[in-house]
């Protein structure tokens, strides 16, 4: 259902509920659709998250260095990285990564779908393009978003290593165990949770944006932009939300 | 007493946004017969449809099938109705994540009484055949020819037995010989299925050769101006745009620079001599 009568600051709501509903509805989307979306919402979004948490990491490590060497403290770069990526770094990182491929790729494949008519002709069918089109997108990106994330986070590791070790010339086996004194249950869990909420703010702004664009060509490149722009403040803005709630939680 | 038509349209008036596109839009559709939706580019004619098959709610008025009114219907009852209708869009809208077969056989998956996936097959392997695509069951729609989207997007729109067909300029784009085509194999769908067929063209040759029935569209004053097939129109009609449209003559002035006398064409632009 896509509620055209709606004014447009309450579609959004509806869209919302609208998913949800169909989450806990009988699934009627087709299973090939959603191991064919998140095989590319996670093994194909491989090589880049890769790239990006090794540098981010690495950029991190250096950072920390130039201001930790000085107090004699260098060691303690593991514990900055360590922490940094868990909390912080590998979730917003890799969101913003995937609200630049993966939520781009819901919007362009929903606009141009709805610029073909044929999201049109699935409603002449009765089938609900929420449940046929968005939920398999939220559920991959739900599902997949997790494990990007410890992903992410043990490639950030490794770019904060490569740095220290080889750069640094911290011993590699001091770093290692800086790290694991250093994390903690709760900085991974709280990590974890941002993906979860990340991959489901991506996916539902990229669906969002592709189900409601206009019908011609310049429609699908305005979807796209829209769905990355909303996409990356969104992510920015929650992290902000997380960590007051951390901060307020003690965490 | 139970109301015959398959489809009845009464007074149904047709806005985009606040602007009024058609008002008093009434007829009916029987079982058996090809209906023509026709008019000039712009004057509604697909708007009306999605008004017909439920994408778009009308301003006023009432869309019936079968005596029951759609849009003052529930939800349930409104997906019962649709269930009744087979479309063809303009652009074919084949899913384009989809083969053929799988294509034709996800409105086979919908119905009430599902068939099992290997009748499904058959049946898409029937339809797929009655158009001419049997061989390409596993191919693409980005991988087909536009005619040949057309004919997969009817075969689609007839795979689940449907008793009105509703169909959305099947020959635009489409060069004469496979146009003509076309209109054999609605001719023909409709002689095997018995399914009324509802379609809104502007091809002549298309109307001409096929439609028993129809009602002619004018953007100008925003209401149909003609009733009845258009073979009886082009010889019969009283209102001059008809004759002009259905006869290929050019059409009558109209709007206020007619009223106000026709005005002297604009000159050409003066050719500009080429810079050395």
């Amino acid at each position: 259902m896509r509620f055209p009568a709606l004014p447009l600051p309450l579609r959004p709501v509806a869209f919302f509920g609208n998913v949800l509903l169909s989450a806990f509805g009988a699934w009627r989307f087709r299973r090939s659709d959603f191991g064919r979306i998140a095989a590319d919402a996670s093994a194909r979004a491989v090589p880049i998250v890769t790239i990006v948490n090794v540098l981010v990491g690495a950029i991190l490590a250096f950072v920390g260095a130039v201001q930790l060497i000085k107090f004699g403290a260098g060691i303690f770069v593991a514990d900055l990285v360590g922490i940094a990526v868990a909390r912080e770094m590998a979730a917003v990182i890799t969101a913003v990564v995937m609200a630049g491929r993966t939520g781009a790729a819901f919007a362009a494949e929903l606009a141009t779908m709805q610029a073909n008519e044929e999201i049109d002709a699935l409603e002449v069918l009765g089938i609900d393009p929420v449940e046929f089109l968005v939920l398999p997108r939220v559920m991959a990106l739900v599902l997949m978003m997790p494990l990007l994330y410890v992903y992410a986070c043990a490639t950030g590791l490794i770019g904060g290593l490569l740095v220290g070790a080889g750069m640094l010339g911290l011993p590699p086996a001091a770093y290692v165990e800086r790290t694991l004194d250093a994390l903690d249950w709760s900085h991974l869990g709280l990590g974890m949770a941002k993906s979860l909420v990340f991959g489901a703010l991506i996916a539902l702004t990229g669906c969002y944006q592709g189900l409601y664009a206009e019908r011609n060509a310049a429609g699908v490149g305005q979807a796209t932009t829209r769905a990355v722009v909303t996409g990356i403040v969104g992510v920015i803005a929650l992290d902000a939300v997380f960590a007051l709630c951390a901060n307020a939680l003690g965490i | 007493m139970a109301e015959q038509k398959l489809l009845t349209v009464q007074g149904l008036e047709m806005r985009f946004g606040q602007r009024l596109i058609q008002r008093e839009v009434s007829f009916s559709v029987e079982r058996g017969t090809i209906f023509a939706i026709m008019g000039g580019s712009g004057c509604g004619k697909s708007t009306l449809l999605k008004h017909l098959v439920g994408l778009l709610a009308p301003a006023a008025g009432r869309v019936a099938y079968g005596g029951v009114d759609y849009w003052a219907s529930d939800d349930a009852t409104r997906a019962k109705l649709r269930a009744g209708l087979g479309m063809l869009f303009q652009t074919a809208a084949l899913w384009s994540s989809m083969t053929l077969m799988e294509n034709i056989c996800l409105p086979l998956e919908q119905q009430r009484t599902p068939l099992d996936p290997d009748a499904r097959q058959a049946r898409a392997r029937e339809v797929l055949s009655w158009v001419g695509l049997e061989a390409f069951e596993n191919y693409y729609p980005v991988d087909l020819s536009g005619g040949m989207k057309k004919r997969a997007g009817l075969a689609r729109a007839i795979a689940a037995e449907p008793p009105l067909l509703l169909l959305d300029e099947p020959s635009a784009g489409l060069d004469p010989i496979s146009s003509l085509r076309l209109d054999d194999l609605i001719l023909d769908i409709r002689q095997r299925t018995g399914a009324a067929v509802v379609l809104v063209s502007h091809e002549l040759p298309s109307l001409l050769a096929i439609a028993d029935d129809g009602i002619f569209l004018d953007a100008d004053s925003q209401q149909p101006i003609a009733h009845g097939s258009p073979r009886h129109l082009r010889e019969h009609a009283e209102h001059p745009t008809v004759r002009a449209f259905l006869r290929r003559e050019e059409p009558p002035p109209s709007g206020p620079k007619a009223k106000a006398g026709s005005a002297p064409p604009a000159a050409p632009p003066a050719a500009t001599a080429p810079s050395s």
